[in-house]
């Protein structure tokens, strides 16, 4: 072997630590927020929702990833990382292509599956167990609900106070 | 195959991708050695190595390359992420997204641009001197466990990682806040945590030699002091979270 020449592909070489390779999404701590895929400039990374089946899928196409680590800057699980991995080429381009499944959250009421995932109301409740226990309860009724359930009951209890309200001026019930 | 002749046709790339290409050439990568050519026709070539995101423009330029090329064996090795789906291009009305819109791609060599490396190790796959090393894959959230865990202190790093890249920047950051963490754990572990976090970082800057990651720890103090007093007004019980630290 010659002296300048490097013996790649016959000897493995690898990236330098400040190299972008492949991004690699953790499957035990992704929630399915789609921050990832709000902030991808490609759109390498897409969210998809499948009512049929009760899941959201994340999809991370590399054939499209630009490596410019916006996932991993957005992300508030830490769970995608871009790996100095680099050897991509492939002849099929379905190599390419990861899939994350999470199960959809149902809501309490209706049964239907909501937008969101089972983590993330996991992830929300951890994070407000902390908080005091009539606002902790307060906020856990209105997550575990669907956007049209959450609608509903959000116009009810504003027609009980508009009629309570309207009810008081007029001097009260028994007036 | 024993060589490739390659042709090296550009589809409207950036020249990001057609730099590496030239850098395989150079004497340090060297693909002569494994019988690559670059060749100055198509007519010659046993490959091409396509870059872009196929433009409008070079559409019936690159299908008359194609044809040019002897029948056999019309190898077509699509290099970048541009030529492989579009990339950052691909929703654009002035391109195609991709060499695989016009051409049957033999190999696809994703990066942005991709490394000399990679693109050596896709020509390497073509001869059969290399293995492929990716392959697609499914994730279902039932086959592995979630544990969300302290999410408090996840924010407070999160937050102070942020306010850390505006002057580290973004490749030193998580080494000077991995330092700064160690500080408030060995802080959190003494009877007055505020008080003992100050005199650590003063001890560390006082050793440190580069006054950057001095400047870097002082402010984190002051942001993490911040952080703390609101997360603790606003009920959240963040100091005994930072005291169950292992």
């Amino acid at each position: 072997m010659s002296y300048v020449t490097l013996p790649y592909p016959f000897k493995p070489v690898e990236a330098p630590p400040e190299y972008r390779g492949k991004p690699v999404v953790d499957p035990s701590k992704c929630i399915g927020c789609g921050a990832c895929a709000n902030a991808c400039p490609p759109d390498a990374i897409r969210m998809e929702i499948d009512e049929a089946k009760g899941v959201k899928r994340l999809i991370l196409d590399v054939s499209r990833c630009i490596r410019c680590a916006r996932c991993e800057e957005v992300c508030p699980m830490g769970a995608v990382k871009l790996s100095r991995e680099f050897e991509l080429a492939t002849p099929r381009k379905e190599d390419l292509v990861t899939v994350i499944e999470l199960k959809l959250f149902r809501c309490r009421v209706c049964g239907k599956p909501t937008e969101f995932t089972v983590r993330q109301v996991e992830k929300a409740k951890s994070l407000a167990r902390y908080l005091p226990k009539e606002r902790f309860e307060e906020i856990l009724e209105s997550m575990t609900l669907c956007r049209d359930c959450r609608r509903s009951r959000y116009v009810s209890k504003l027609v009980e106070i508009e009629i309570r309200g309207y009810v008081g001026s007029m001097g009260g019930l028994h007036a | 195959m024993r060589s490739v002749w390659v042709f090296h046709l550009n589809t409207g790339a950036c020249n990001g991708c057609d730099i590496e290409i030239l850098d395989v050439l150079t004497p340090y990568y060297d693909a002569e050695r494994l019988g690559i050519k670059l060749v100055g026709s198509p007519r010659h070539a046993d490959a091409l190595l396509v870059t872009g995101p196929l433009t409008r423009q070079t559409y019936y330029a690159a299908k008359a390359v194609y044809e040019a090329m002897p029948p056999t064996p019309r190898i077509v090795i699509a290099v970048g992420t541009c030529a492989c789906s579009g990339g950052i291009f691909y929703d654009s009305y002035a391109v195609h997204g991709g060499i695989d819109k016009l051409l049957p791609v033999d190999m696809y060599v994703p990066g942005c641009p991709p490394r000399p490396e990679e693109i050596i190790y896709g020509l390497a796959q073509l001869l059969g001197l290399v293995e492929k090393k990716v392959r697609g894959e499914t994730y279902r959230d039932e086959e592995h466990e979630f544990r969300p865990e302290a999410p408090i202190v996840d924010r407070l790093w999160y937050d102070l990682r942020q306010v850390l890249t505006r002057i580290v920047g973004y490749f030193d950051r998580e080494t000077v806040l991995n330092e700064f963490v160690s500080l408030v754990k060995e802080a959190y572990r003494r009877s007055n945590p505020r008080q003992a976090l100050r005199s650590l970082v003063e001890e560390y800057c006082a050793k440190e030699e580069d006054p950057r990651i001095a400047l870097a720890m002082r402010l984190l103090l002051n942001e993490f002091e911040t952080l703390v007093d609101r997360y603790r007004d606003e009920g959240y019980p963040v100091e005994d979270l930072l005291k169950g630290l292992e």
